[in-house]
């Protein structure tokens, strides 16, 4: 299979490396180009706000088999899985803390603006609306 | 072993048309040198995935935040020339892959091939952002020749955002989709351009011979950059000429 079969270990060479088969990498381009038709056929039905997952589902599928096979990570090092792994899950702490802060905001949709929840003058314009009825 | 630096490991050429590589003196093996590079890219790659991940956070919690500005937004981009930029960077991707295969198992001519592919995706890709540029420029959604003007507090208004035909009128906050969609394809046209500019340097390379079974490194490590910026792209379709 791989092409270093023939050498001996400890041979003069950067260690030994996983050669994918061109079939392989092909079979994963038909995957993500097939894939890609499903995202734009998913975006055409209004599943509400699944859309939003689905689509972000589909990518992430897409993302996998790119990093997996293309990138090679699949066979790398433990070390060098980990580091880069561990980016996504510092993405995700990312994400987690701005849409907290972003589920705690106070919206005034007649400004079209955010306020936080401790904003005084949110607070005020919000007695000064009770008093008028 | 070496490091007195009185002989120099050297990788064997494996063929009369590749010629063989010196490890660099401050490593002992060709396996220690290939390890130490490969994890300092995983690392850089890991700090891309963070550079492009603030900007996804802003576009999720902008869209969140005014999902009628993003919907809108997204229906004045072309969705068939991002599906064919799309295809194209999946393409390229799978070019560059094969070139690396084809350096990995000393195939010369093919790695040549296969980078000089991958560098026309690179080229088809930019030329077709250029004409979408060109129709958001025409639109007056994004007016590059005003991009640096200064913000005018007294009316409010934004120098770059002209909206000519008013498709976002009425819409709050009309010109962020677009400040979004800018700076997420710019930072990655950026990296397209680059990416572009290293694998036409690997080739430079592979035509003298440099790569072979034995010693690949530099195309494998193009090869993971040229693959971070379809992943960047994969997540970048959907989300802004799909917009969920």
């Amino acid at each position: 299979m791989s092409a270093h079969d023939h050498h001996a270990p400890g041979d003069l060479q950067m260690g030994h490396h996983h050669v994918s088969s061109a079939k392989l990498f092909f079979n994963v381009l038909m995957a993500l180009l097939v894939l890609t038709v499903v995202t734009v056929a998913a975006s055409r039905v209004d599943f509400g706000a699944a859309n939003m997952l689905i689509a972000m589902g589909i990518a992430s599928v897409k993302a996998a088999l790119v990093i997996a096979y293309f990138m090679h990570v699949k066979w790398d090092t433990a070390i060098n899985k980990i580091v880069f792994l561990s980016s996504f899950l510092f993405l995700s702490l990312l994400f987690i803390f701005t849409l907290a802060d972003h589920a705690t905001r106070r919206w005034d949709n007649d400004l079209h603006t955010m306020r936080t929840p401790v904003d005084k003058q949110w607070v005020y314009r919000q007695h000064e609306h009770a008093g008028d009825h | 072993m070496s490091h007195d630096g009185h002989h120099s490991v050297v990788i064997p050429a494996p063929g009369p048309e590749f010629v063989p590589h010196t490890v660099a003196h401050h490593f002992d093996t060709p396996v220690q040198e290939f390890q130490a590079a490969k994890l300092g890219f995983w690392l850089f790659l890991a700090t891309e995935i963070l550079l492009f991940g603030g900007l996804f956070a802003a576009y999720f919690y902008f869209h969140e935040a005014y999902p009628e500005t993003f919907r809108v937004g997204g229906h004045q981009l072309d969705w068939r020339l991002g599906a064919l930029n799309t295809s194209v960077l999946l393409l390229s991707s799978w070019t560059m892959a094969m070139g690396v295969r084809s350096a990995q198992t000393s195939q010369k001519q093919k790695t040549l091939l296969f980078c000089g592919l991958t560098v026309l995706g690179a080229v088809i890709f930019m030329v077709i952002k250029f004409f979408e540029y060109q129709a958001k420029n025409e639109h007056g959604l994004v007016v590059f020749s005003e991009l640096f003007a200064p913000y005018d507090a007294a009316t409010g208004s934004i120098p770059w955002f002209k909206d000519y035909h008013g498709v976002m009128a009425g819409l709050p906050h009309g010109h962020l989709f677009f400040a979004i969609y800018l700076t997420m394809t710019a930072i990655h046209g950026l990296h397209v351009v680059i990416g572009a500019g290293l694998i036409l340097w690997i080739m430079k390379g592979a035509a003298k011979g440099r790569f072979h079974a034995g010693y690949f490194l530099p195309v494998d490590l193009v090869g993971l950059y040229w693959h971070l910026v379809d992943l960047i792209w994969i997540f970048l379709f959907p989300l802004l000429y799909l917009v969920p």
